[in-house]
């Protein structure tokens, strides 16, 4: 019996499909492996294998504890650069998007182009110029020169937009009208309510944003105690002895760390991210789907 | 209660050539229900939303109780209006929706609860006030539609096809529900439709609208018996008007080879003219009297039987009806309905014909 064609392309399929999983899986499960190790084992041991929890124990306490708890200093420093800057994000792009997406004014579809524009332009390129601005407010090394460039979302403004002009039937906001509501009510009470989902989407997209901002922070930010933990994990590599081999010698009052304790500082600076995810999971994945089915 | 006025209303659609309404007059008296009907993009819609305030007026004026209301926000009209697909909030309950424009106006929560309820008993919803509109059935949606509209005692209601979206049976049953709703409530309504059977029967008058123009505006038995026009004509009835074309002559019309008498043809000898015949002003008569015809098609509904038939004369067919190609359709008994392939002998009842230009389409009197 000839083995049919079709299986064997089936066959074909899965297997390229196992190959991708393992290439992108391995270099997450060695990180999560990594600071179960020491730095010794790490070299010595099979990529895959667990060392031991006394270590992840020890790994975490020094990271925890390096240079008077510098990393929880910097996790309370992203969380209020995030914080602030997903508010600030969502108050204007939601607005906005709203605006763009059902109501009508001059220049209208200018603005939108532009919106589309600046959305595909690298955030990095406006840094510098932002760094002027901000220094000329006087802002320089305060919170605000992290959080008020984040007021500035054209992707979060552009998600509002599909939302509305898909999902929201014109006759709804027209019927408000006709109920007596103003403008303002009309977004309140009806338009908002019904945008949970998308709110979240990019509440979610301007966190991760802001949290894993590293150029922004690096210019706008001079010490250790205002540093959010993109530019500690920087701080880290400069301590970490295999990385700089000629700044440690044996002997050296410095606390060195090793490739263990960078892995768990990595996990850490992450974790936020993953449970933010996990709560808003749910209004994620509808606010993700709105739009795909007519109700 | 409010009189609504269009004087010379018009719109002009951006990037458009033509009014989408051209230059409407129209008065709604105060208490009545007032139906707009015409085909798809007679401007029926458009002339609804310019009275709520949805859509711009170009020219003209629209007043409410003689004040313009032209540069009024939708929200200061006093208006309330039934979409066609409803248009209620989703997130909110049947009582919220209902409830909603009393909020806005800032009236207090226990007097909102009362009228809600008082608006819900009428229309029979009390029920499902604490559902959301996406647990009820088209039925009830279309109620609460109409309850968000009777709870804020407006001076106008404007019904926007509001029954396109039921089932035939429910359409039937709830189009006499408005009507009576609008009678003992009183409050004048602009209704628009499609559909010249809802007009017909819910209309106090009925104002029939093509390419952005009012045709007629009038009673539903004066729009029938009396059409200034052969649109109107064809558009007001059911099954519509035959329409056939023909040459006037002395002592009546000739359609093909067969002389249709008239008393009083209203047109010289010669001239192109169409004649309108209900179906229910044909019968079948003997064989050598009125004209002859062969039936194409026989529809028999119980009470009656329509036959679709195409006229023959000695030289073939006859002309084309204008909106009957090439038929016309004879109301009549079951029980003498011929068969399919039959030929025919039609007659017409005396007096019953209506004339028309041929070119225009307008009435000719006698």
């Amino acid at each position: 019996m000839a083995f049919p064609r079709r299986h064997a392309l089936q066959l074909v399929g899965i297997a390229v499909l196992l190959l991708f999983t393992a290439f992108f899986f391995v270099p997450i499960v060695w990180l999560f492996l990594a600071p179960t190790k020491t730095d010794g084992q790490l070299l010595t041991q099979s990529p895959f294998a667990f060392g031991s929890f006394h270590t992840l124990g020890q790994t975490f306490h020094r990271i925890v504890t390096y240079g008077g708890h510098s990393m929880l200093i910097w996790l309370k420093n992203s969380a209020i650069y995030s914080v602030g800057g997903t508010a600030l994000a969502v108050l204007a792009a939601i607005p906005a998007g709203y605006g763009l997406a059902l109501t009508h004014f001059i220049g209208r579809k200018a603005l939108l182009s532009i919106t589309l524009v600046v959305m595909i332009m690298p955030a990095t390129a406006l840094v510098l110029p932002l760094f002027l601005e901000i220094n000329k407010l006087g802002l320089y090394g305060t919170i605000w020169s992290l959080i008020l460039p984040f007021g500035f979302f054209p992707f979060g403004v552009y998600l509002t937009y599909i939302y509305f002009s898909s999902t929201i039937p014109k006759d709804l906001l027209a019927a408000a009208r006709i109920d007596g509501a103003s403008e303002w009510s009309v977004f309140r009470f009806i338009a908002l309510p019904l945008a949970r989902p998308i709110v979240s989407l990019v509440g979610f997209f301007a966190f991760v944003a802001s949290w894993n901002n590293f150029f922004l922070p690096f210019v706008m930010t001079y010490d250790n105690s205002q540093y959010p933990v993109q530019i500690g994990l920087q701080q880290l590599i400069g301590s970490t002895a295999s990385f700089n081999p000629t700044n440690f010698t044996a002997g050296s009052s410095i606390v060195v760390l090793h490739r263990p304790d960078l892995a768990m500082a990595v996990i850490i600076a992450i974790a936020p991210v993953l449970i933010v995810f996990l709560f808003a999971q749910r209004a994620l994945v509808s606010g993700m789907l709105a739009g795909a089915t007519k109700e | 209660m409010a009189t609504v006025a269009f004087e010379q209303a018009t719109r002009v659609y951006p990037k458009s050539d033509r009014a989408a309404v051209d230059r409407l007059d129209l008065d709604v008296h105060d208490g009545e229900l007032l139906v707009l009907v015409g085909p798809s993009g007679c401007g029926k819609t458009t002339s609804l939303r310019m009275l709520a305030g949805l859509e711009h007026v170009d020219d003209g004026a629209i007043r409410i109780d003689g004040k313009d209301v032209v540069d009024l926000a939708p929200r200061d009209r006093d208006i309330a209006m039934v979409f066609q697909n409803y248009a209620l909030y989703p997130h909110m309950n049947v009582a919220q929706n209902m409830g909603f424009a009393l909020r806005m106006a800032g009236v207090a929560k226990g007097d909102i609860a009362t009228r809600v309820r008082a608006a819900a008993k009428i229309l029979d919803i009390e029920e499902y006030l604490e559902r959301k509109p996406r647990q009820l059935s088209g039925g009830q949606r279309q109620r609460v539609a109409m309850g968000r509209a009777i709870v804020r005692q407006p001076r106008v209601f404007l019904m926007d096809e509001p029954l396109s979206n039921l089932d035939a049976k429910l359409r039937v049953a709830t189009r006499a529900e408005i009507a009576s709703l609008q009678r003992s409530l009183g409050v004048t309504t602009l209704y628009v439709t499609h559909d010249q059977v809802e007009a017909m029967t819910m209309g106090d008058r009925v104002a029939v609208m093509r390419d952005g123009v009012l045709q007629q505006c009038d009673t539903p038995r004066t729009l029938y018996a009396d059409p200034v026009n052969a649109f109107v004509a064809g558009f007001i009835g059911s099954p519509p008007m035959n329409l056939v074309d023909g040459i006037a002559e002395a002592g009546g019309v000739r359609l093909g080879s067969t002389l249709v008498a008239a008393p009083s043809v209203p047109a010289r000898p010669g001239e192109a003219v169409t004649v309108g015949i209900r179906p229910e002003s044909l019968s079948l008569a003997a064989a050598g009297d009125g004209i002859p015809a062969t039936v194409s098609i026989v529809e028999e509904l119980g009470a009656e039987a329509f036959v679709y038939a195409q006229l023959v004369g000695a030289d073939g067919p006859v002309a084309e009806g204008a909106n009957v190609k090439g038929n016309v359709i004879v109301r009549g008994e079951p029980s003498a309905a011929p068969r399919n392939g039959e030929l025919v002998h039609l007659l017409v009842k005396e007096g019953s014909t209506l004339f028309f230009d041929a070119a225009s389409g307008a009435r000719l009197r006698g």
